[in-house]
């Protein structure tokens, strides 16, 4: 039952309260003392120009849209290899047929050129 | 109260008030942090309906790509924040929020607060629930009665890869 | 236990959330995410019937809906790109030229 779920609830505990005490014990116990040079962003540099956002390449969302693609496919795998002796031939031919099809997709990716990095 | 109602609550309101946190929020970046949290609220709650492999599946699939996607397209757009919400708040702006206030009490009032109905006969989970929600089971029904829209899935997702890739890539050869 | 009433009223509660904000909000890509949102309180109740009714056909329909979810988000958020290259902007309010 639910309470199954207990180590798992603790090791996100663990993992948030690891997170949260390591970035602030240092802000705890380092020396802090700041004057205006320390808080600009290059300390011994060039004064920044303009802001630091700037626009993304559209290839980060190429790149980002076969992952979605191929996730979603790895999501289906999962089941299938878990009962992959009992499901035999015919899941075999089942998943073959799925792949070949989202093959096709990778491969018209490809021949467009949407993974070429420049 | 029992332990299972308890955790239901907690993940009831760390859902519904990140939902409302997603919707005010000016700035797209914090809407879809605060969705991304929906999202494992919600993954939770599958934890208590015990469907483990659609718990994983939507930490996997919602939260680990698809917010990526969303939050690249952010970054790739580079918005600035919408003005604030209260300014734009007209009168249009009121009468969406009473429609969906009578919606959602429309809805509350079908399926009746605690008791009466069909769903009286639904007042625990089934005997069932514990071995379906398993990725054995899941595997073994998805590939035997669920043939036919798995496969059609691929297509779709094969036309979603075309789809995409015509409509975002920069030059028309 | 908890009864399915209150599975169902959190799924209403959450999809109103989303009505709520694909109607106020003017960014695309809110109003996208929003969709998201609504789809994901169908789910919830996909699953909660499945739970309750002891049949696992709401857990497969949950499967096929996050297909579906993926491919729209990768769509969708194309037509985004390819609306803010052709008109500088993502507030629906500025993209009326099939309003009549």
């Amino acid at each position: 039952m639910i309470e199954s779920y207990i180590p798992i609830l603790l090791i996100i505990g663990i993992a948030v309260i690891f997170g949260v005490v390591s970035i602030n014990l240092s802000w705890l116990l380092g020396p802090q003392r700041p004057y205006r040079e320390k808080h600009s962003t290059y300390e011994s540099g060039v004064d920044p120009v303009s802001t630091a956002h700037y626009r993304f390449s559209v290839k980060y969302y190429m790149v980002a849209l076969s992952f979605i693609v191929f996730d979603i496919e790895v999501v289906f795998m999962y089941p299938w290899a878990v009962q992959f002796r009992e499901l035999g031939w015919t899941g075999f031919v089942v998943m073959s047929v799925f792949i070949v099809v989202l093959a096709v997709g990778f491969i018209y990716e490809l021949k467009k050129g949407a993974l070429q990095w420049d | 109260m029992s332990s299972e109602l308890i955790v239901f609550l907690i993940l009831a309101a760390v859902g519904v008030l990140s939902g409302i946190l997603m919707i005010t929020r000016p700035n797209p970046v914090n809407s879809a942090l605060f969705l991304i949290l929906n999202f494992m609220a919600l993954a939770g709650l599958y934890i208590t309906l015990h469907a483990q492999f659609v718990a994983i599946i939507q930490i996997l699939v919602y939260a680990g790509a698809i917010m990526v996607l969303v939050l690249f397209v952010i970054m790739l757009l580079n918005l600035e924040d919408e003005e604030p919400l209260r300014e734009q708040m007209s009168k249009r702006h009121y009468g969406s929020l009473l429609v969906a206030l009578l919606a959602l009490v429309l809805i509350v009032q079908v399926i009746g607060w605690n008791s009466g109905g069909t769903l009286e006969t639904m007042r625990e989970q089934s005997p069932h629930a514990l071995r379906i929600g398993t990725v054995e089971h899941i595997g073994s029904v998805l590939f035997t009665e669920h043939v036919y829209p798995f496969e059609l899935t691929s297509i779709l997702l094969l036309a979603a890869i075309v789809g995409a890739i015509v409509m975002a890539k920069k030059r028309f050869p | 236990m908890v009864p399915i009433h209150y599975y169902l009223i959190l799924s209403a509660v959450m999809f109103i959330t989303g009505v709520v904000g694909v109607l106020t909000r003017r960014n695309a890509i809110i109003i996208f995410m929003c969709i998201e949102l609504m789809l994901n309180s169908v789910n919830l109740t996909f699953v909660a019937f499945s739970a309750y009714l002891g049949n696992e056909t709401g857990q497969m329909f949950v499967f096929f809906i996050m297909a579906v979810a993926a491919a729209e988000a990768a769509v969708g958020l194309a037509i985004v790109i390819a609306l803010f290259r052709n008109r500088q902007t993502v507030n629906i309010n500025d993209v009326n030229i099939l309003r009549w």
